[in-house]
């Protein structure tokens, strides 16, 4: 049913049989998937199905039980989070994971303090700029809206310079303007050759912006292909996402 | 052979002491999530509430128990919510300041002691004082006993509070995952007000019972501290199970480093037992910590 | 402020430019007592600000930083006393390597748990050190080392007065100008977020640790060869870092000047009651009370009730002299 559209050969994220049981609760119970390069893929599934679980296997927040995890062509299963980072893999958090007492400006210098520090202040001058956050700079990021929040949240991935962003709904409650400016951020850093795996529940931002939707539910994932394929199986869409369209 | 056998005896008898207030010293941090320095001010107060009943009333030093559950129970039922507040204020890092908060009161405490009663140690009398039971060849001082009896009358009261009551059941769980409980409909700040008052209590009861088999000084807060420290890494944060037998364990440790190889060297021994502890296995030995 | 530029950077340069001055002419107008608790206000000024590399800006309690004062003391006072007798300045870096080591060895396992557990482990570590030293022969058991006396205040004097001038210049350039304090600081904010940046927050909290603690050793050589004789109690002693956590609670935690400010104004407080009272037990409740009003009432210590959110004006002049190279906010 996934049509033609499996990523290409040489994908930058590839997850193999990866398990973690936390207790009973099986959250990642045999996880298959891959990304590949210059592609947006929609990770969507019921709440509790294993979705941010993944990301933290995946950035290495969590370590897993077994299985692999491949990124830009090496093992990183295991490997500590920071380690994997500095690879090239950004992710953002579920629940804003801000610097509270630092400006929304030291925010993105401390995203860029490991790596790509040449030029750093210019990147995050630019980025300041990309998201309209130009006039909160020297703010406590604490005393930012819960938009503007998840505006920088998004900023520190970008200004990482990665070539694989994990955005963990990145746009879930967000007035329309602040979902408009992330939107296009994305679309300008994918031409510039980044990948994202991206946690939605709207399904209209993933039919907009996903090249490739992977549909998961009980720590695995059930199918994948382009949304016009998985919204026409009317069987996965009632399952897995309980609104048939 | 029976000095190894009464040291045994000594160290298990002393550890029920500890174990009192240690358990309830890991309840406290379950709920409140503070590891508290007063514990040792608790303790010492208690004693000194044993001494000054027969100082000032000529009572019994065992009738300032209830008197100390119920005086430091009621003091810590009004710091517990102050101590809740700052853990989970919007201040910048709240759980240093509430660190900082219990290492404050701790400070005050022992200062405040220091400039009302000095450097003097006082006795709790009781009517057991100077008494001794004998056990087939064993010889110890009728006091530990009783506060032994005593600690575990105290110490299954409050394991009954805590597995048979639904009271005790919400404490546990908050315990467990604060998060979960507050999800149930727990009410974590009423909650650490009861428990934050009734650790404070139970603590100053065991002050009483340690102030009658030891003696009592504003400088020894640091040593009762420290064994609360000592149970609650070895056994892991907020593990209540573990901190009874570990603070068996301490008992133990401390009778047999006292006989055999001088009392001087207690607490460094308890001290380096702590550290290493922390070095090699960090979660506590039982592995059951937060 | 009439006297003194508008422009607030100019003021800034300027007034730090008069306490430099004030500092630098004091040993030539004070007696020997005042010279002394100058020179003992610096000391704890320098100390507040060690504690505060790792308290303020990584967010991690240590309440056994006088474990490492101690070291550098006793090691000090080893060294200089029979059979080594060494040249005092040979035995500062010996005490640095050894405070270095032994912050690794506790540092290493216990700052990848929780602060508590941190907090503990440093509690714990000075005590040992106390009932350590007492018991031992080498250390002079419980009645310490005498040093070769060395009678002169003003050398003391400038001894404190530059190695708090460098520990607060090392903690504004490290701190407060560099890529290492916005790790620093990240860790401290949200550690699993900032090992999402890539920070290795195990080795840049160990490194902070390090540096907090050498940098109090340096103080404790120093005050060891001034009081010319040092014990277990006096120079590993809870109250030593009780004092300091009070000072920089008290000033604002995190801040650069906070710890200075702290440190001055709680050591006048000890000097006053020590002269009117002589009395340490109520000391003890004073500081116990400043902990407990400054956490619920203050908790951003006086340097928040200056608080400035834009960049300190200072920074920018001395970063301009300075230059601020790759390091530099832009």
């Amino acid at each position: 049913m996934s049509g033609g559209m499996q990523p290409a050969a040489d994908p930058i994220l590839s997850v193999r049989g990866l398990f973690k049981h936390f207790g009973g609760i099986k959250a990642a119970n045999g996880v298959e998937l891959a990304v590949g390069r210059h592609e947006i893929a929609g990770l969507i599934g019921p709440n509790g199905c294993g979705k941010s679980t993944l990301f933290s296997l995946v950035s290495g927040a969590v370590m897993p039980d077994k299985g692999e995890i491949c990124f830009d062509g090496r093992a990183v299963g295991g490997m500590s989070a920071h380690r994997i980072a500095r690879l090239g893999l950004a992710r953002t958090f579920q629940i804003p994971a801000l610097f509270d007492n630092m400006t929304v400006t030291e925010n993105l210098l401390a995203a860029a303090a490991e790596g790509h520090w040449r030029g750093a202040s210019e990147r995050a001058a630019e980025t300041l700029s990309l998201l309209k956050l130009e006039h909160v700079a020297d703010n406590r990021a604490s005393d930012l809206s819960g938009g503007q929040q998840k505006l920088l949240e998004f900023g520190r991935a970008v200004v990482r310079q990665a070539s694989l962003i994990l955005l963990d709904e990145v746009t879930a409650g967000v007035h329309p303007n602040i979902r408009k400016i992330i939107l296009e951020a994305i679309a300008r850093l994918r031409e510039q050759g980044v990948s994202f795996l991206v946690i939605e529940h709207d399904m209209e931002m993933v039919r907009n912006v996903c090249d490739r939707i992977i549909v998961m539910d009980s720590g695995r994932v059930v199918t994948s292909g382009a949304f016009e394929d998985i919204v026409r199986n009317s069987e996965v869409m009632q399952t897995y996402l309980g609104h048939p369209q | 052979m029976d000095l190894f056998l009464q040291t045994l005896l000594n160290g298990l008898l002393i550890g029920g002491v500890i174990a009192t207030f240690t358990v309830a010293f890991q309840l406290a941090f379950g709920v409140l999530h503070v590891i508290d320095f007063a514990v040792g001010g608790w303790v010492v107060l208690g004693g000194y509430l044993g001494y000054y009943i027969t100082a000032w009333l000529g009572l019994d030093g065992f009738l300032a128990i209830p008197l100390a559950f119920v005086l430091f129970g009621a003091l810590g039922y009004l710091i517990g919510p102050v101590l809740y507040n700052v853990r989970n204020s919007r201040t910048a890092r709240p759980e240093l300041m509430a660190l900082a908060l219990s290492f404050g009161l701790f400070t005050l405490l022992r200062g405040g002691m220091l400039t009302a009663w000095g450097f003097n140690t006082r006795n709790v009398t009781t009517a057991l004082s100077g008494e001794s039971l004998a056990i087939g060849p064993v010889t110890v001082p009728l006091i530990r006993v009783v506060a032994a009896v005593f600690a575990a009358a105290i110490a299954g009261g409050l394991f009954l509070f805590l597995y048979r009551t639904r009271y005790g059941l919400a404490i546990r769980a908050t315990a467990e995952n604060r998060h979960n409980a507050a999800l149930m409909g727990v009410n974590i700040g009423r909650l650490s007000a009861n428990v934050y008052g009734l650790y404070a209590g139970i603590t100053a009861m065991a002050g009483v019972l340690m102030g009658a088999i030891y003696s009592v000084n504003p400088e020894v807060g640091l040593r009762y501290t420290l064994f609360a420290f000592f149970v609650a890494v070895l056994a892991g944060l907020g593990s209540v199970e573990g901190a009874l037998v570990a603070a068996l364990l301490l008992g133990v440790v401390e009778a047999f480093v006292s006989t055999y190889v001088g009392a001087s060297y207690s607490l460094l021994a308890i001290f380096t037992t702590l550290f290493l502890v922390l070095l090699i296995s960090p979660r506590g030995i039982l592995r059951r910590g937060l | 402020m009439a006297l003194l530029p508008a422009n607030p950077q100019w003021r800034s340069l300027v007034l730090l430019a008069i306490i430099i001055v004030v500092l630098g002419v004091l040993p030539w107008t004070v007696n020997n007592y005042w010279l002394r608790i100058a020179t003992g206000a610096l000391m704890w000024a320098g100390l507040a600000c060690s504690w505060n590399m790792l308290g303020g800006y990584a967010g991690y309690i240590n309440f056994g930083q006088s474990a490492f004062f101690g070291l550098g003391a006793y090691v000090t006072a080893f060294l200089m006393s029979d059979p080594f007798g060494l040249a005092f300045p040979v035995t500062i870096p010996a005490g640095m390597v050894v405070t270095a080591l032994c912050a690794v060895i506790i540092g290493a396992p216990t700052l990848r748990l929780r602060g508590a557990y941190f907090a503990i482990a440093t509690w714990a570590f000075a005590e040992v050190l106390i009932q350590f030293s007492s018991a031992m022969d080498f250390t002079g058991g419980i009645g310490g080392i005498g040093l070769p006396p060395y009678l002169n205040e003003r050398f003391f004097y400038f001894a404190m007065f530059g190695a708090a001038a460098l520990t607060y210049l090392l903690t504004w350039a490290l701190f407060e100008r560099s890529r290492f304090g916005l790790k620093v600081k990240a860790l401290r904010d949200h550690e699993p977020a900032a090992e999402a940046m890539g920070i290795n927050t195990a080795l840049v909290k160990l490194q902070t640790f390090v540096l907090s603690a050498v940098t109090a050793s340096v103080f404790g050589a120093i005050f060891a060869y001034w009081v010319t004789f040092i014990n277990p109690k006096s120079v590993f002693g809870g109250d030593i870092t009780d004092q300091m956590v009070v000072m920089v609670l008290l000033g604002g935690l995190g801040t650069l000047w906070g710890p200075a400010i702290g440190g001055v104004a709680l050591f006048g407080v000890n000097r006053l009651i020590w002269m009117y009272w002589g009395d340490t037990a109520f000391y003890i409740a004073i500081l116990g009370t400043a902990i407990v009003l400054v956490v619920l009432f203050l908790p951003n210590g006086i340097a928040g009730l200056f608080e400035r959110r834009k960049q300190n004006a200072l920074d920018k002049v001395l970063d301009k002299l300075v230059g601020s190279g790759e390091g530099g906010h832009p």
